[in-house]
C-alpha cells in the first residue's frame, strides 16, 4: 500500500501551506484534493470565456509576513505588491480613503474631522498594542489553561506577568476590544461617522456580526495583524501576491514539489481509514486505500468529522460538539465579466486605495439593519458590498480592455425565512447588487457581459463549505482561541490520535490567512520529531 | 490653497507705502508658473504630497541646494545653503528661519484659565497677558502627551503652540468648560529670528525699543506697517525671537525682515539647523526624543514629566490637574530613567546609538550632532537612573572612506545645556554682538 509520512486532504491555501511547511522539513507529503485544480476557496474559474477569476471568494486580505518569509515563497518565484487600506464610497458621494502613508492618512481624516486626525495617534496606538500582543499567540497554538507541563507553564506565567505589569487602563482597553462594538470602541476614538463607518465596514466583511453586534470590536483589529509596515503611520496595508490568489497557489505548489512532495487531484478522499480508534490513513472514492503517519484536513470542522468518519468510531459526544460549532454563511459573492472599465467618478482618479477594495456603505445603523435582516434570513435589501477589480492590476484574467469584478456581498443569509434560494431570488439579489454598483459607476450595468451570483449554498454543494462560511466557523470569542475548533481544545491535535484540522476551523481561524495550515504543520512536525 | 501662491490683492500692490516694500511674490518664484506646482481645490491627500507654508516662495528662493524634508507634513528647508555657514551665522550674527509647520491652538473663553490650569502640570494663573511659559500636559497615568510654549494673549485668550497635533486630547479635555479650542494652524505664520544680532535686526526693521522686551515675553508691533506678534522665546538657547504673523502677510514681514539685515549677517536657514540649536541648547522634542503617551505603542517610549528633567514644571501644590494622582505617587520615587545631555569627545562627527556603563547598555540616544562651536558631538540620551554616576562609553561608528572604524569613545554627562551664554537672559537684550 502506498505511504506517505503525512497526507493533507484539501488543497486550499491553508492545506497548501501546511503541506509546503511539512514538505520543507523534509516530511513526504501527498495532498489530495477532489477538484481538477488546486486553491480551494480561491481557485480561479473562467466565469465567461477569456474571463477568469476566483469564483467564491477574492478577499484583499494578504498573508502574513512572517508565513512568506517561512516558506521562502519569494524564491519560488512569488511576488508581492502592498496595497493601501481601501476605500468607502457613502452613497452621498462622500468617500473615505485609508493610506499607509501617516501624513496623507491624517489628511484624509482631516477632511472630515480635525479632531479625528488627531486622535488617529491614539487609535493607532491601541491597534498596534492589541496587535502584538495577539500575534505571537496567533502564531503558535493556543494553549490550554489547563495544560500542564513546565513550559506551558512558563508561557503562562509570561502571559500573566504582560497582563500584571499592565495598569488598570490598558488591561481595559484589551478587554474592549473583544466585549464592546464595533461601534461603541469607535466612539471612543473618533466623533465622525464617516470615519466610524470606513473602520466598521472594512471590519465587517466576511464576519458574522454587526457593528452594533457586543464582540464585533475585535474584527477591527483583522488588518493590523498582518502588517509589517508599522512604521509608515497611516492605515495598515496589505501584502497582496502578484498575480492573485492563482498566483499563491501555484508557489506553494511549487514549494510543496520543490521539496518532494506530490499533488494528487481529482482524488476525493470518502473517509478516514482507522485502526485502533486512530488515523492510518484515508480511503478515496474509488475505494483506494492510502496509509499515513499522520493525516491532516483542509475541511472545516463539521466535513472533516461528520463527512470522512463513521460516527461510531467517534469518541462519545464528539458528534454532538462538532454538531454544535456554529458556522453560517453570511456572504454571497457577485462575479461580473465587462466589456470596458468601470469608472467611479466620485473617487479621485488614481487613487492608490482603491486596490485594497471599495466597499459601498451608509451608516452604522444602516449596516445593523442589514445584519438584522440577515439574522431574520431575510433576502438582504441594502447589503455591505465590497468591490475589487482584480484585472486592474493583472492584465492576464480578462480580455484586452475588459474587466473582471467581484462583489463580496455581505450579510446574505444561506437560508431564507420563507423559502428557498430561487432562481428568481437569486438574479433579484444580482439585479439589487448591479443596481447599487450602477450607482457608484453610472454605465456599468450596460457594460455587462456575463453574472454569476454564488451564494453561500453554491459553497456548500459545489466546494463542501459547510454552510458556506467562509470563516470556517462564526469568530467569536466562544469559538476563539483556546475554544478552537471545540471549546476547551485549541489546538490541532483532535479526539482522534494522527488525524489534525489545519482549516480556519482551528485557531487562530479566519485573523491570520494560512497560519492555521503553518501551526498545525508545526504540531505534526513536533510530534513526528518526538516520535522519531 | 495656500496663501503664498495666491497674489496679493490689488488694492496692496497698488499702495505706495513707504513701510512696505514692494514685492510681487511671483518675483520669489525664480520664472516658473506656480499654477504648475498647485494642486486643484479640493485635491484628494495623497496626490498632494508636497504642502507648502505660507512662507515657502521666500525660503525657495533662498534655497540654493535644494535640499527639502518634512515637518509636520510640511515641505520645509532642511538647509538653505551650508549648514556649517547658517550656524555661523545664528551664533555669530541671526538667522531667520520658517517654523510655520508648528501646531498652533488658540484658547479662547471665560473658562480658558480653568481649562488650562487642569490641562497643563505648570502652574497657569500666574501667567500674565503677553507673557509665555513651557507646559507639559499629561494623561491620567503621568505619562506626557506633549509639551509646548503657552502665550497668554488676552484675559480669555491663550496660544498653544506644540510639536504635534494633541486637538483630541484638548477638546475632549474641554468638555464642561466654557472655552473654545480652534487649531490656527493654518491662519498663523511664525518665523524664528534667533543669534546674538537677533535684537538689532529687528530694532533694524523698524521695532524701536525691543531690546526692553523681557525673556519669554510677547507683544504686538509693526513691520512694514503689518501688524505681528513679536515674542522672545525660541529653541537656540541664545537670544531670539519669534514672530507670529497673518499667513498672507508673512512673505511681505520675511522679505522686510531680510532686506533690513542684508549686510549685517543675516542668514536664512532650514529646519537642520534648527534641531542643531536646540541640541546645543539642551531641550528634548516631542517625537524624537520622547513620545507622546498616545503615540508610543510600547509605553516603555513614553515618558513622566520627571524622566524629561522637568520638575520644575510640575506643580504639585496644584489641587488638581490630569495626571496630578500618578504624578504625586511618580514623584515619591526617583525615575527609572532620565534624559542626558551627553558629550563624546572626538574632533570628527560619529555615530552612535546605545550608552554603555562598563560595556553594559544603560541607554539609548535620541539625537546627536556634532557642534562646530564646541568641536565636539553633542547627544540628548535616555538614561538608566543608576548608570548616572557611572563612567559612560558609546559604541561609535566612523565612516572611513568605504570602512566603518568602531571605536569607544567616552561620553560625559553635562547638567547645563552646552550654549547657554548670559545674553539670552539680559534686558535690554544687547544690540551688538
Amino acid at each position: 500500500m502506498e505511504r506517505h509520512d503525512a497526507i493533507v486532504i484539501g488543497a486550499g491555501l491553508n492545506g497548501l501551506t501546511a503541506a509546503a511547511t511539512l514538505a520543507r522539513a523534509g516530511l513526504g507529503v501527498l495532498v489530495l484534493d477532489r477538484n481538477a485544480a488546486p486553491g480551494g476557496l480561491s481557485a480561479s474559474h473562467e466565469i465567461a470565456p477569456g474571463f477568469r477569476l476566483p469564483r467564491y471568494l477574492l478577499g484583499a486580505g494578504g498573508l502574513p509576513a512572517r508565513l512568506v518569509a517561512d516558506l521562502d515563497l519569494a524564491r519560488h518565484g512569488l511576488r508581492f505588491v502592498r496595497a493601501e487600506g481601501g476605500v468607502t464610497l457613502f452613497p452621498d458621494g462622500r468617500h473615505h480613503a485609508g493610506y499607509r502613508d501617516g501624513a496623507v492618512h491624517r489628511r484624509e481624516i482631516a477632511r472630515f474631522s480635525r479632531r479625528d486626525a488627531d486622535a488617529w495617534t491614539r487609535y493607532r496606538r491601541d491597534m498596534l498594542r492589541a496587535a502584538r500582543l495577539l500575534r505571537p499567540r496567533l502564531e503558535t497554538a493556543a494553549e490550554l489553561p489547563v495544560t500542564r507541563g513546565f513550559k506551558a507553564l512558563k508561557a503562562r506565567l509570561g502571559l500573566a506577568d504582560g497582563l500584571a505589569a499592565m495598569e488598570a487602563g490598558r488591561l481595559r482597553d484589551t478587554l474592549d476590544l473583544w466585549t464592546l462594538s464595533a461601534a461603541e470602541f469607535l466612539d471612543t476614538y473618533f466623533e465622525s461617522d464617516i470615519v466610524k463607518v470606513h473602520l466598521a465596514a472594512a471590519a465587517m466583511m466576511g464576519g458574522t456580526l454587526g457593528p452594533l453586534s457586543p464582540g464585533s470590536a475585535g474584527r477591527l483589529l483583522t488588518p493590523w495583524l498582518a502588517t509589517g509596515g508599522d512604521a509608515a503611520g497611516g492605515a495598515p496595508d496589505i501584502l497582496l501576491p502578484h498575480g492573485g490568489s492563482a498566483a499563491l497557489t501555484a508557489t506553494l505548489v511549487a514549494v510543496i514539489e520543490a521539496h518532494g512532495g506530490r499533488l494528487r487531484m481529482e482524488a476525493e478522499v470518502t473517509d478516514v481509514a482507522m485502526k485502533d480508534r486512530k488515523a492510518r490513513g484515508v480511503i478515496l472514492a474509488n475505494g483506494e486505500e492510502i496509509a499515513a503517519g499522520a493525516v491532516l484536513s483542509g475541511l472545516d470542522l463539521k466535513r472533516s468529522f461528520l463527512s470522512l468518519f463513521q460516527w461510531k468510531d467517534l469518541p462519545q459526544g464528539l458528534v454532538g460538539r462538532v454538531g454544535r460549532f456554529r458556522m453560517k454563511g453570511a456572504t454571497a459573492k457577485i462575479n461580473l465579466a465587462l466589456d470596458g472599465t468601470p469608472e467611479f467618478p466620485a473617487l479621485p482618479e488614481g487613487c492608490p486605495a482603491l486596490a485594497g477594495g471599495l466597499r459601498l456603505a451608509g451608516s452604522m445603523d444602516g449596516m445593523q439593519r442589514a445584519f438584522d435582516d440577515w439574522r431574520a434570513h431575510m433576502p438582504p435589501r441594502d447589503p455591505l458590498i465590497e468591490v475589487l477589480i482584480p484585472s486592474l492590476s493583472d492584465a492576464t484574467i480578462a480580455p484586452a480592455g475588459c474587466h473582471v469584478l467581484s462583489a463580496l456581498v455581505q450579510y446574505v443569509p444561506q437560508t431564507l425565512h420563507d423559502g428557498a434560494w430561487t432562481a428568481e431570488r437569486r438574479d433579484a439579489l444580482g439585479d439589487l447588487v448591479v443596481a447599487r454598483l450602477e450607482a457608484a459607476s453610472p454605465g456599468l450595468a450596460g457594460r455587462i457581459v456575463a453574472r454569476d451570483v454564488v451564494l453561500a449554498a453554491d459553497l456548500e454543494n459545489e466546494i463542501g463549505l459547510t454552510a458556506g462560511d467562509i470563516a470556517h466557523g462564526e469568530a467569536t470569542l466562544d469559538q476563539m482561541f483556546v475554544n478552537r475548533p471545540l471549546p476547551g481544545t485549541g489546538g490541532y491535535d483532535t479526539p482522534v490520535r494522527n488525524f489534525y484540522v489545519c482549516s480556519p476551523s482551528a485557531h487562530p481561524g479566519p485573523l491570520m490567512p494560512g497560519q492555521a495550515g503553518a501551526n498545525a504543520a508545526a504540531r505534526v512536525l513536533a510530534l513526528h520529531r518526538k516520535r522519531g | 490653497m495656500t496663501p503664498d501662491t495666491l497674489p496679493p490683492p490689488l488694492g496692496e500692490q497698488d499702495a505706495e507705502s513707504p513701510l512696505r516694500p514692494e514685492i510681487d511674490p511671483q518675483d520669489e518664484r525664480a520664472a516658473v508658473d506656480p499654477s504648475l506646482f498647485e494642486p486643484p481645490a479640493g485635491a484628494p491627500p495623497f496626490e498632494r504630497t508636497v504642502l507648502t507654508t505660507s512662507l515657502h516662495a521666500a525660503v525657495a528662493a533662498e534655497s540654493r541646494v535644494n535640499r527639502w524634508t518634512r515637518w509636520n507634513g510640511f515641505t520645509v528647508a532642511a538647509w538653505l545653503t551650508d549648514l556649517g555657514d547658517e550656524y555661523r551665522a545664528l551664533r555669530g550674527a541671526a538667522t531667520l528661519a520658517d517654523i510655520s509647520p508648528l501646531i498652533k491652538y488658540r484658547i479662547a473663553g471665560r473658562d480658558a484659565l480653568a481649562f488650562l490650569d487642569r490641562l497643563v502640570t505648570g502652574e497657569v494663573a500666574p501667567l500674565a497677558v503677553d507673557r509665555a511659559m513651557h507646559v507639559l500636559f499629561c494623561e491620567e497615568q503621568g505619562l506626557v502627551l506633549g509639551d509646548g510654549l503657552l502665550f497668554r494673549l488676552g484675559d480669555e485668550e491663550y496660544r498653544l503652540v506644540t510639536e504635534e497635533t494633541h486637538l483630541a486630547w484638548l477638546m475632549d479635555s474641554a468638555i464642561g468648560f466654557r472655552v473654545r479650542v480652534e487649531d490656527v494652524g493654518d491662519t498663523l505664520a511664525a518665523m524664528s529670528l534667533q543669534g546674538p544680532l537677533a535684537a538689532f535686526h529687528l530694532s533694524r526693521a523698524g521695532l524701536a525699543g525691543i531690546e526692553r522686551l523681557q525673556p519669554m515675553a510677547g507683544c504686538w508691533a509693526a513691520l512694514a506697517g503689518i501688524p505681528v506678534y513679536v515674542s522672545r522665546t525660541g529653541m537656540s538657547g541664545d537670544l531670539g525671537y519669534e514672530i507670529w504673523v497673518d499667513p498672507e502677510e508673512a512673505l511681505y514681514v520675511w522679505r522686510h525682515l531680510m532686506q533690513a539685515g542684508a549686510g549685517f549677517g543675516l542668514y536664512p536657514s532650514g529646519v537642520g539647523l534648527r534641531e542643531l540649536a536646540r541640541l546645543e541648547a539642551g531641550l528634548p522634542r516631542a517625537g524624537r526624543d520622547y513620545l507622546g503617551a498616545f503615540a508610543a505603542i510600547d509605553p516603555v517610549h513614553a515618558r513622566t514629566p520627571f524622566e524629561l528633567g522637568a520638575e520644575r514644571q510640575v506643580a504639585l501644590v496644584k489641587p488638581h490637574f490630569n495626571g496630578r494622582a500618578a504624578l504625586v505617587r511618580l514623584a515619591a520615587a526617583a525615575p527609572p530613567r532620565r534624559l542626558a545631555r551627553l558629550v563624546v569627545d572626538g574632533l570628527e562627527p560619529a555615530r552612535f546609538v546605545s550608552v554603555l556603563a562598563d560595556g553594559r547598555p544603560v541607554g539609548i540616544v535620541t539625537t546627536t550632532g556634532f557642534s562646530p562651536a564646541l568641536g565636539c558631538n553633542l547627544a540628548l540620551a535616555t538614561l538608566d537612573t543608576g548608570a548616572l554616576t557611572a563612567r559612560l562609553t558609546v559604541d561609535a561608528e566612523i565612516r572611513d572612506e568605504l570602512a566603518v572604524r568602531r571605536v569607544v569613545l567616552p561620553a560625559r554627562l553635562v547638567d547645563e545645556p552646552f550654549w547657554a551664554p548670559a545674553r539670552r537672559h539680559a534686558v535690554p537684550a544687547p544690540l551688538t554682538a
